[in-house]
């Protein structure tokens, strides 16, 4: 099991409100280290829930979870934090930066949360981040005053400042144009061929989910059906 | 320079939300700089309520007190509680005077906390100038000691109040009795004490208190002249008066001269018991305005970073999921509002010294007083400094509880 960057077992969720509804049903799951996996299925199906469970900042379900061979089931929200800061990178739909810092400073708050590197080096590290985006034109402009386009490749680049073992994206090339999608793609391709990071994205689109190692594909809260593993 | 990342992001914050931040650390500035002002004021009025009180009253006052006789000296004979014994209960026939006074005086100035001591011989007498009489007191003083004591100099309207020791039989007057007697000075008055004994007495200054009742009044003489009039001898002393080093002493000193001398020593704060209430009554109203100050400042400060934890919830979101523990956003967002209470606190303090030192110029000019008694006590000012840190603290611990507590994955999915 050395080799599996994650390791989800007989993970259920429940949702509350209106109602009690099982929305995750004992799911399992394995994911390699350099890996590259989309989860695929319709709308309400639980394939966004089973991603935040997996990204550790849903707590509220049943089973267990185990991160780099670190079970992070029962763990308090400030290790949580700490797993996530270091080995977990996020993108999102919508980007999320914050509008009142730089790119370069909004790259650089997870690295300087992190506190391995001093101020300087997260600043190159921030950088380098940028430059392989091709936004770091942008790196001293605000965040707020970006294209969509730019500041998903900052929210990316921030993802990545800290070179986590796992990459999770809800969407992250929901917002994009094809050109975008093709870059965004490209990358991921190469940070789990070159760099052995593992990729767990959610998505819709049919093109990016076919091009990835594997597709998980979910209905009613179940996996049904493994692809190109 | 190395900053805390948390500090970094708080100033940020701060920094693109400047109005806020301004109205929010006026607040501050406003709570504190009026607690220095009126802290100031207090103090100065306060401080010149007891130096007015203390320029005809002494720290200290010695004196014979009146006892009623009772059966303590019968009981010495008559030991056996069932034997009653029946008194009737009346002031005892006794000299005013206190015995062997200078033996009491040399006493009193072994205690290093006293600074002046001197004896004095009141009596109650009756002004008489042409058909006109006025009742009045008379103090017997030793004037170069009462003067150092009491600043009778600085009262003074008219005359030298050194003529007193050079002039026979001179005396000082109130300038009420003056106006009333129409006597000025070098003019003679007829001073008649309670014993039948009249002595005429050369004017030698006129001075004047703003108290009108003792205008009307006092008199002081020379000690021995007093003396003589009240027909008694040069022993007969009716009060010591005594002034120590710190006048926040006077309590003790005064417990200390009791205990040696067994006769009663009064001090100032039993003297001014309503002086004292005054200061209490001050300081409550006082610490009620500044209160509600500081809380609607510290409400002022509640209110902003509420709101621009409503404005960043996102962002507080997303910081979580990066990775900011509980703590880390809850130190944001203090740190922001102690950012504004420090920067409220050092604007406050300068304004409120500016503030407390154009009102010590403001003119009054009512008796003795020219300007508003202000006081630059830097105590204040370190006071006003903490209450305000705190106030901001406060204000700002339950919002930015409440920003920790930010579950990113209900904000982050809508």
């Amino acid at each position: 099991m050395n080799n599996a960057a994650l390791v989800a077992k007989g993970i259920t969720k429940y949702f509350h409100d209106p109602v009690t509804m099982q929305v995750l049903k004992g799911i399992d799951m394995q994911v390699s280290k350099g890996e590259f996996v989309s989860i695929v299925g319709k709308s309400g199906c639980g394939k966004s829930t089973l991603l935040y469970v997996l990204s550790t900042m849903d707590t509220d379900y049943e089973g267990t979870l185990e991160i780099n061979g670190i079970r992070t089931t029962g763990l308090s929200q400030n290790q949580l934090a700490r797993i996530r800061n270091e080995s977990i990178g996020f993108v999102f739909q919508f980007h999320y930066l914050l509008p009142d810092f730089t790119c370069l400073k909004n790259v650089m708050i997870p690295a300087l949360r992190l506190g391995k590197l001093s101020y300087k080096e997260a600043e190159e590290t921030a950088y380098a981040k940028l430059k392989m985006f091709g936004v770091e034109e942008q790196a001293l402009k605000k965040a707020g005053k970006l294209s969509g386009g730019q500041q998903q490749r900052v929210a990316i680049a921030r993802a990545l400042v800290n070179d986590p073992a796992i990459i999770m994206g809800d969407e992250p090339t929901g917002n994009l144009d094809s050109k975008n999608t093709g870059i965004v793609f490209d990358l991921f391709r190469q940070l789990s061929q070159e760099y052995k990071q593992t990729i767990i994205t959610v998505t819709h689109d049919n093109d990016f989910a076919q091009r990835s190692d594997r597709i998980i594909e979910m209905a009613d809260g179940e996996i049904v059906r493994h692809t190109g593993a | 320079m190395k900053i805390n990342v948390n500090t970094e992001i708080a100033l940020t914050y701060l920094s693109s939300r400047k109005k806020q931040t301004v109205v929010a650390a006026l607040g501050v500035m406003f709570g504190i700089s009026m607690f220095i002002f009126m802290q100031s004021l207090m103090k100065g009025t306060n401080d010149y309520f007891e130096k007015m009180s203390f320029t005809n009253t002494p720290h200290i006052r010695l004196y014979n007190e009146n006892k009623v006789a009772d059966n303590h000296m019968l009981r010495a004979f008559l030991p056996d509680p069932s034997e009653k014994i029946l008194t009737n209960p009346k002031q005892l026939k006794e000299s005013q005077g206190l015995t062997d006074p200078y033996g009491i005086i040399t006493l009193i100035r072994r205690n290093r906390e006293v600074k002046n001591v001197t004896p004095q011989v009141t009596g109650n007498v009756i002004y008489t100038s042409g058909s006109v009489e006025l009742p009045g007191n008379v103090a017997g003083v030793q004037i170069e000691e009462e003067n150092e004591m009491f600043d009778v100099q600085g009262n003074m309207v008219s005359g030298n109040l050194h003529d007193l020791d050079r002039v026979h039989n001179s005396i000082l007057i109130g300038k009420g009795i003056a106006d009333k007697l129409s006597l000025h000075v070098g003019d003679n008055i007829t001073v008649r004490s309670g014993n039948g004994n009249a002595l005429v007495m050369r004017v030698v200054g006129i001075f004047s208190t703003t108290v009108k009742a003792v205008d009307e009044t006092k008199s002081y003489a020379n000690i021995s002249v007093v003396q003589s009039l009240m027909g008694k001898d040069r022993s007969y002393v009716t009060e010591i008066k005594v002034n120590v080093n710190d006048y926040n002493n006077a309590p003790a000193v005064a417990r200390e001269i009791e205990a040696i001398t067994g006769y009663k020593a009064e001090d100032w704060i039993k003297a001014n018991e309503q002086l004292k209430a005054g200061f209490k009554i001050r300081a409550v109203i006082l610490n009620s305005v500044i209160g509600v100050i500081l809380l609607v400042a510290g409400f002022g400060i509640y209110n902003i970073l509420n709101m621009t934890i409503y404005e960043k919830i996102k962002e507080i979101a997303i910081l979580k999921a990066q990775g900011f523990a509980g703590r880390a956003v809850t130190s944001i967002f203090l740190q922001q509002a102690i950012m504004i209470g420090v920067m409220g606190g050092v604007v406050g303090i300068t304004f409120g010294f500016l503030l407390t030192l154009m009102v010590s110029r403001i003119y009054i000019g009512a008796g003795m007083l020219k300007y508003l008694p202000m006081s630059f006590y830097v105590p204040h000012y370190v006071e006003a400094l903490c209450f305000g840190i705190l106030t901001t603290i406060a204000a700002g611990y339950f919002p930015a509880r409440k920003a920790a507590k930010v579950d990113p994955v209900n904000i982050i999915r809508g």
